[in-house]
């Protein structure tokens, strides 16, 4: 056996060792936490998709949510694309400490964790955690799926990059101006930075009958520090308090 | 010289590459009976069926008494009213399959009930120090595996969240440690747990109880999560009085 084979056999028991699961070349080590950064926003508190392309929509659809802006939230609670006024109150949560899931993520840490199969993402707040299948199963024939937050996604590796497609989400707002509904078919293109610590997440909804183009706009996440341990976001539905609407601080 | 390391570096790569993506090209799923299957991926959903509990007695101190235990299971009934997060070891025992995920750096356990994931992080190998450490409902767990068995130990549950009571008798505190031990048997169709609790105020001898899961189908897919609406006064009245007969 020449040196170059012993070493290159030496690395090859080393991987063997390593987990199973272990991102190959060309995989993107995406495992760990992640720390959404709104360095492009829109400079205030108002809204952070405020500095987002705005949505594309259809006549229809860009009338029915004119409308239901004017009309205001239905309950009250935090609208994304809703300009706040200093003072104006909103509630932060419906008080049952639901999952409210959702697909970007918010100013609580992420979580990835990639397998062969499936790559998982958790929030550490209440939410629908999201699987992305990896082992090449079709999306379900929307007739007998019930929609939810996170919907079903399908993944692949692309050019260094995860790539997956979302559809079976349930009615409601997207940032920027966007809506969505089951039909409605969401890429999302995952990629690291060079250095690995810098995650660009890119959306793209699809939906002619509510797009009149595709709407697209980024997310960027820093990767949390070494061993950064998963907080518990704990919410109390008996605690009158945790429903109460607050107001945002004075904005200059 | 320079040139023959460089040489040695990339055969060396080559190989390494090859071997991690021969290791991602293995089946996902267990092997039929008598083929091979890797006995240290635990990656799966996994089921627990009506005959997967084998919980023998807990041994208690003296000073658990049926009042101790009846005041824990008050606690536990409010957690269960207000929809808590219910925390370990009871997310273990979800009605649906568990979502076990094992990468590089962490064991990831995800659950389709009113639970938050446990993170089992394999890059240390020491718990958190309690006085360092924000309680949760599933504490902090750290793993490693002897063998081909991953044995995690987890410590800071917080014994003021989630359900409690332990199966087979006891509750756990926010002293509690537990120990579990993971084996695949069955040929990878099968996942063996066991439970050791350590607690001396609660315990004489630690406490190990176990549960068999079995694999969900290949192709099972995470189903609408069993949410808990605190504010539903059906739900409520439901379980907070006495079943009628009529």
């Amino acid at each position: 056996m020449t040196l170059p084979a012993v070493v290159a056999f030496g690395a090859l028991c080393h991987v063997a060792t390593a987990s199973a699961a272990q991102p190959a070349s060309g995989i993107p080590d995406l495992t760990g936490a992640w720390v959404r950064v709104d360095e492009t926003g829109s400079g205030s508190f108002d809204n952070l998709a405020a500095g987002f392309p705005q949505a594309s929509l259809t006549p229809p659809y860009a009338e029915r949510l004119e409308r239901e802006r004017k009309a205001g939230p239905r309950t009250g609670a935090w609208d994304p694309n809703k300009k706040y006024q200093n003072g104006e109150a909103y509630v932060v949560t419906a008080g049952t400490c639901g999952f409210p899931g959702g697909i970007e993520p918010n100013s609580a840490a992420f979580h990835i964790v990639q397998d062969r199969d499936q790559v998982v993402i958790v929030r550490e707040n209440p939410g629908l955690g999201r699987n992305i299948y990896m082992d090449g199963r079709p999306h379900p024939d929307l007739r007998r799926f019930v929609p939810t937050a996170t919907g079903h996604s399908v993944g692949r590796y692309e050019d260094g990059a995860l790539v997956f497609e979302t559809i079976g989400l349930t009615p409601g707002n997207v940032p920027a101006g966007g809506y969505r509904t089951p039909e409605t078919v969401l890429v999302e293109r995952y990629s690291l930075s060079p250095d690995g610590n810098r995650l660009t997440m890119r959306y793209t909804f699809t939906d002619p009958k509510i797009y009149t183009k595709p709407h697209t706009f980024e997310i960027v996440a820093e990767r949390g520090l070494p061993r950064q341990l998963a907080f518990e976001w704990y919410c109390d539905a008996a605690d009158p308090q945790q429903s109460q609407g607050v107001a945002p601080p004075k904005q200059e | 010289m320079a040139f023959a390391i460089k040489k040695l570096v990339r055969a060396s790569l080559r190989a390494a590459g090859v071997a991690t993506a021969l290791s991602l090209a293995l089946p996902a799923q267990a092997a039929a009976p008598g083929a091979s299957f890797d006995p240290r991926n635990i990656s799966g959903f996994w089921e627990l069926p009506y005959d997967g509990r084998n919980i023998p007695q807990a041994d208690l101190q003296p000073s658990i008494t049926p009042a101790v235990i009846a005041a824990q299971a008050a606690k536990d009934a409010n957690s269960r009213r207000w929809c808590y997060f219910i925390g370990m070891p009871m997310a273990m025992e979800s009605p649906r399959p568990i979502d076990i995920r094992q990468s590089a750096h962490e064991v990831l356990v995800n659950f389709e009930t009113r639970a938050t994931p446990r993170h089992i992080y394999l890059d240390r190998k020491e718990n958190m120090v309690l006085d360092d450490y924000d309680l949760t409902s599933t504490g902090d767990s750290v793993g490693h595996w002897e063998g081909n068995t991953f044995v995690v130990t987890t410590v800071g549950i917080d014994g003021n969240k989630g359900l409690t009571l332990l199966p087979g008798g006891g509750f756990r505190t926010t002293d509690s440690k537990l120990t579990e031990r993971y084996r695949l048997a069955n040929n990878g169709n099968a996942l063996i747990v066991t439970f050791t609790w350590e607690d001396p105020k609660v315990f004489k001898t630690p406490h190990t109880y176990a549960y068999r899961y079995t694999r969900a189908p290949k192709f099972y897919e995470v189903q609408t999560p069993l949410d808990c609406d605190p504010l539903d006064k059906e739900r409520v009245e439901f379980f907070t009085n006495p079943p009628s007969a009529k």
